[in-house]
């Protein structure tokens, strides 16, 4: 019989990906609204001729931190949409879908309008802290309004995810309407995701960490969330400790999500449609989903960030705007190809 | 040897409740047909053993301890279970669904080795779906589908088998050839089989136990005292002929309406 997964096979897939990932981002490195030549970024800070090196000044301070930031977002949302599409067993789940979004945007909104002066704490701009504790603590009220997920009834968390979003899209337009003109182009920028270079490498590291490591518990759950997928009563019989797992995946999605959202906004897509265009290559088994999803967002935000910074140079297009306008024919190509429907109706 | 107790449960998703004071002992090695019209409560009494209900009254005890003191694990080593069947969102192989039971067993395991291959490969040959091995399941008829769930409980490799109507779906040789299993896995594996079902007849040839559940209550014990003529007559509102074969007894049912009619008019 045939082996269903053996670890060379995973690691030969997960290796690929990876190499294709770490080329992407460094032909993405050298694409911008300024011409880089690598030859003189190798030359180090300071030119022979005593000069500061201008073109390693921008790789190294701007393309690198805005292409692993990118990175990290691709990563967290494709990984965050892997595990609600599981454990919510609905296709068309989405990380945004259990209020993060506008939870982190209320946070943006209440740092730039209410607050009214920015401010930083160890380098962290009150935009980014704001939205990240906003996101958890809206995500943490769906989750006792939703009922935490009780036998596996996965409906209420649905529903009150949905009615809190739109409950708070509208605080957020009512802030809108009062904020000033300047204001409003920060917060439209953010709600449109927004990938700038973080000049701040230790919190680059902290969240690629923080994101790193969930991606790993997810991984090391993944046979849990194949038997969930399935169904919770047999995922129970089969060993499987439900609320433990639903918990710790609902836990790890949010936090990861809450990373990638307040240092980027809300980039959308990513988390819906990079799941489905892996499942469709390599099929269903998480084992192999959540690393390859990963990567593969990864490497989709990447791509876009770069054609966000080249399409109308000098000017930066949002990134959420080039994952939708990608990423949403995309998923209509899937759909058409696939005849209406991308899994059997129950 | 006891394998199963229950003393007293009582269970109820309402106010009104659907078991009440059912007191039952299993022995090891046991066939027993769980039997009862619609809404009994026969699929309530299969996830109440399963531990995905709790009891509202009464206790379960599994190898004389609690149902309830064991952890999910070590229960999913005990007894596994076949619920009626159900079509995945998710297009997952035959060999994959198969599988995925065994790698759960262990701890910090995210691979299968050689003896959950061999596993695998003869509950696959046990239930005569090899040939659908790499077919996914959203591609199945109903009976198909119904042997890949009994496969996954196979590959459990527990002592206990719980079934929730395994024929449901199945057409007659099937039927046979999947109570031939079972009665092969109970006779040389000395495994304690507890099914529910709608087939009386089955239930009387294959079964050494049969309980008859109705309105809360239950009859328990020999197939062909519980399933005596008056009783089915009386519990499923029918008429009905009762006859015997090899010394099993056999029932079949018959069109009442005649009388029914003439008795209204």
């Amino acid at each position: 019989m045939n082996p269903v997964l053996t670890p060379k096979k995973l690691m030969f897939r997960i290796a690929v990906a990876a190499g294709i990932l770490l080329l992407l981002m460094f032909l993405c490195s050298l694409i911008g609204s300024k011409t880089i030549h690598l030859g003189v970024v190798l030359q180090g800070p300071r030119l022979e001729s005593g000069q500061a090196n201008v073109d390693y000044e921008i790789y190294m301070h701007v393309r690198i931190p805005q292409i692993f930031l990118a990175a990290i977002v691709g990563a967290a949302l494709a990984c965050a949409g892997v595990v609600l599409q599981a454990i919510l067993r609905n296709p068309l789940a989405d990380p945004y879908l259990l209020g993060i979004s506008s939870g982190a945007g209320l946070g943006t909104m209440l740092a730039v309008v209410v607050a009214g002066v920015s401010w930083s704490f160890w380098g962290i701009s009150s935009i980014t802290l704001s939205a990240f504790v906003c996101a958890l603590a809206t995500v943490w009220v769906v989750w006792l309004l939703g009922g935490g997920g009780r036998r596996g009834g996965m409906s209420g968390l649905l529903l009150a995810g949905v009615v809190v979003n739109a409950f708070l899209s509208a605080v957020i337009m009512f802030l809108n309407s009062i904020a000033q003109a300047g204001q409003i182009q920060t917060t439209i920028f953010w709600l449109m995701g927004n990938i700038t270079a973080l000049e701040n490498y230790g919190l680059l590291w902290i969240s690629g960490g923080i994101v790193t490591a969930g991606v790993l518990i997810l991984l090391r759950l993944s046979v849990s969330l194949n038997l969930l997928s399935l169904s919770p009563e047999e995922a129970r019989t089969a060993g499987v400790n439900v609320k433990w797992v639903y918990q710790g995946c609902f836990a790890i999605s949010a936090l990861i999500t809450a990373v990638a959202v307040s240092l980027s906004g809300l980039v959308g897509f990513v988390g819906l449609i990079v799941p489905h265009a892996v499942r469709l290559f390599i099929g269903p088994d998480h084992r192999q989903l959540i690393p390859l999803s990963a990567l593969a967002g990864a490497g989709f935000v990447v791509l876009a960030d770069a054609v966000s910074r080249t399409v109308v140079a000098p000017a930066v297009m949002p990134v959420g705007v080039v994952t939708a306008l990608a990423g949403g024919p995309f998923f209509l190509f899937l759909l058409v190809r696939r005849g209406g429907k991308l899994y059997t109706e129950r | 040897m006891a394998v199963i107790e229950v003393e007293h449960l009582r269970f109820g998703y309402t106010q009104t409740s659907i078991l009440t004071d059912l007191s039952f002992s299993v022995n090891e090695g046991a066939f027993c047909a769980i039997a009862g019209p619609n809404g009994a409560g026969k699929t309530t009494l299969v996830r109440l053993l399963a531990g995905l209900l709790k009891p509202a009254g009464g206790t379960i005890r599994l190898n004389g301890e609690k149902l309830s003191s064991y952890a999910p694990k070590s229960l999913a080593r005990q007894i596994a279970v076949v619920c009626q069947e159900y079509v995945p969102v998710f297009d997952f192989t035959v060999l994959e669904m198969v599988m995925m039971v065994r790698l759960n067993r262990r701890d910090f395991v995210l691979f299968e080795d050689e003896s959950d291959r061999h596993i695998v490969a003869e509950a696959l040959e046990q239930t005569e779906i090899v040939h659908l091995a790499g077919r996914k399941l959203n591609e199945l008829s109903g009976g198909e589908r119904q042997r890949v769930f009994i496969a996954r409980a196979l590959a459990q490799k527990t002592p206990i088998l719980l079934l929730d109507e395994p024929t449901n779906h199945l057409d007659m040789k099937h039927q046979i050839r999947i109570f031939d299993l079972l009665k092969k896995l109970q006779t040389e594996q000395q495994k304690t089989i507890l099914a529910v079902t709608h087939d009386i007849n089955m239930a009387c040839q294959y079964c050494d136990h049969a309980m008859l559940l109705a309105g809360g209550e239950m009859a328990w014990g020999n197939p062909s005292e519980v399933f005596a003529v008056e009783r089915l007559k009386c519990v499923f509102e029918v008429d009905g002929f009762q006859g015997s074969f090899r010394s099993k007894p056999f029932f079949i049912p018959l069109s009442g309406r005649k009388k029914d009619t003439a008795g209204r008019e």
